[in-house]
């Protein structure tokens, strides 16, 4: 069953979830870099 | 054997799973469209229309016809766990990183910086002082003040989470700046356009106050390759100061209005709970891209960073389509219209105070 969200439920925020998403972000940003200017990712490969 | 209680837990990850797979496929035809429309116009009346119009367009408009199909067919709520705005267009910023030469960070960081501060201190206080007059509660204007100054929705939760504001008025106040944001996306570039604004300012015109960082991107896009360089740098800039409003906002309510929020966690170890990490990823891939262009041959360089800019644009087509999926005006119907009179007010004065300031702080930028 859906969770219920209460009128008196407080917004705090999902702190691991965000905190994770954007260390995620910065994971996924470098590693792509990476094998990007590492030739791994070869041009023409990204449609 | 599966029980009940695994199943429940698997779910809303198989339909997570779903949503992301709903928006890449959405993705894979705005790219096919992007470079599609312009090849069947080209010839015809309609040359000028099929090449003006970029990926952000087709992405929002491709958005916005999932979440009624979606909506239509009840499946919107269950996929939504796959809309990832936030990580797709952090990790868009954190490869745009990659194609801005760390000497136009350096240069521009200055009057992001002074822009952002001038901005963040007059647009959340006439938000604040209009929400007052206009009877709102403290917590809901302090929300919409943060949201409309800052950066539109990590702000409002990162507000929301400083001084503990009822879901509702986060969800309110985050349905309030996409609705703003959606038809900036358009309107500020072509303004920009139709003023004559040098690359520089309109970039920094943009950054300054669109609110959200997706629709910053999207605008910077539709703009030109600089004036995303440039608003993105005002953008980030914004996102680095919403660490200090948090805290000030916690300090704020726990002080003065809400003693039971009061928190014995150090200042600093709140900044750094709340600095958003993207910001170090920014600037790490344009050291890194710096460093690595002045190792390498031009035409290596150019081809690996090419490289880079085409995932960049994927995941900037994710975030604008999950922009357009996640999309909902139901929420604003419950609160009246009074939040969304004070948001329009301050959207008006971040618009007319960011030009002026773009203007001024961005005349001579040269890159």
């Amino acid at each position: 069953m859906a969770q219920q969200t209460s009128g008196d439920d407080t917004a705090s925020p999902p702190p691991s979830r965000r905190l994770d998403e954007d260390w995620l972000a910065v994971v996924v940003g470098l590693a792509l870099v990476a094998l990007a200017l590492l030739g791994v990712i070869p041009t023409g490969l990204v449609p | 054997m599966t029980t009940s209680t695994g199943t429940t837990r698997r779910s809303p990850l198989l339909w997570a799973v779903a949503g992301v797979v709903a928006v890449l496929a959405l993705s894979a035809v705005v790219r096919w469209l992007s470079k599609a429309v312009p090849a069947w116009t080209k010839g015809t009346g309609l040359e000028g229309v099929g090449a003006a119009v970029e990926y952000p367009v087709y992405a929002i408009l491709l958005g916005l016809l999932g979440n009624a199909v979606l909506g239509a067919t009840g499946l919107r709520d269950r996929l939504s766990g796959g809309f990832r705005t936030e990580f797709f267009i952090k990790t868009g910023l954190v490869l745009l990183g990659a194609s801005i030469n760390l000497s136009v960070i350096a240069q521009a960081a200055g009057p992001a910086l002074v822009q952002s501060v001038l901005l963040i201190s007059v647009v959340f206080g006439f938000a604040w002082w209009l929400g007052g007059r206009a009877g709102l509660d403290d917590k809901l204007r302090a929300l919409l003040a943060s949201a409309v100054a800052i950066c539109g929705v990590s702000a409002a939760i990162a507000a929301a989470g400083a001084m503990q504001a009822k879901k509702e008025q986060l969800a309110y106040s985050a349905s309030l700046v996409i609705v703003f944001a959606l038809p900036s996306i358009f309107l500020v570039p072509w303004l920009a356009e139709l003023i004559g604004l040098p690359a520089a300012v309109a970039g920094a015109w943009i950054g300054g106050n669109i609110d959200t960082t997706a629709a910053v991107t999207a605008a910077g896009a539709l703009a030109g390759e600089q004036q995303l360089q440039i608003a993105t740098i005002v953008k980030v800039t914004q996102n680095a100061l919403l660490g200090v409003v948090a805290v000030a906002l916690t300090a704020y309510f726990a002080l003065r209005v809400d003693r039971s929020a009061a928190t014995t966690e150090p200042v600093a170890r709140q900044l750094w709970r709340r600095f958003p990490k993207f910001v170090l990823g920014f600037l790490a891939t344009s050291v890194i891209a710096t460093v690595y262009l002045a190792a390498v041959p031009a035409a290596e360089g150019k081809a690996a960073i090419g490289v880079v800019n085409d995932l960049r644009t994927w995941f900037l087509i994710l975030a604008f389509v999950s922009i357009g999926l996640e999309f909902r005006v139901s929420t604003l119907r419950q609160a009246g219209w009074r939040p969304v009179g004070v948001f329009a007010a301050a959207t008006v004065v971040i618009l007319l105070a960011a030009l002026g300031l773009a203007a001024l702080l961005f005349r001579n930028f040269s890159a």
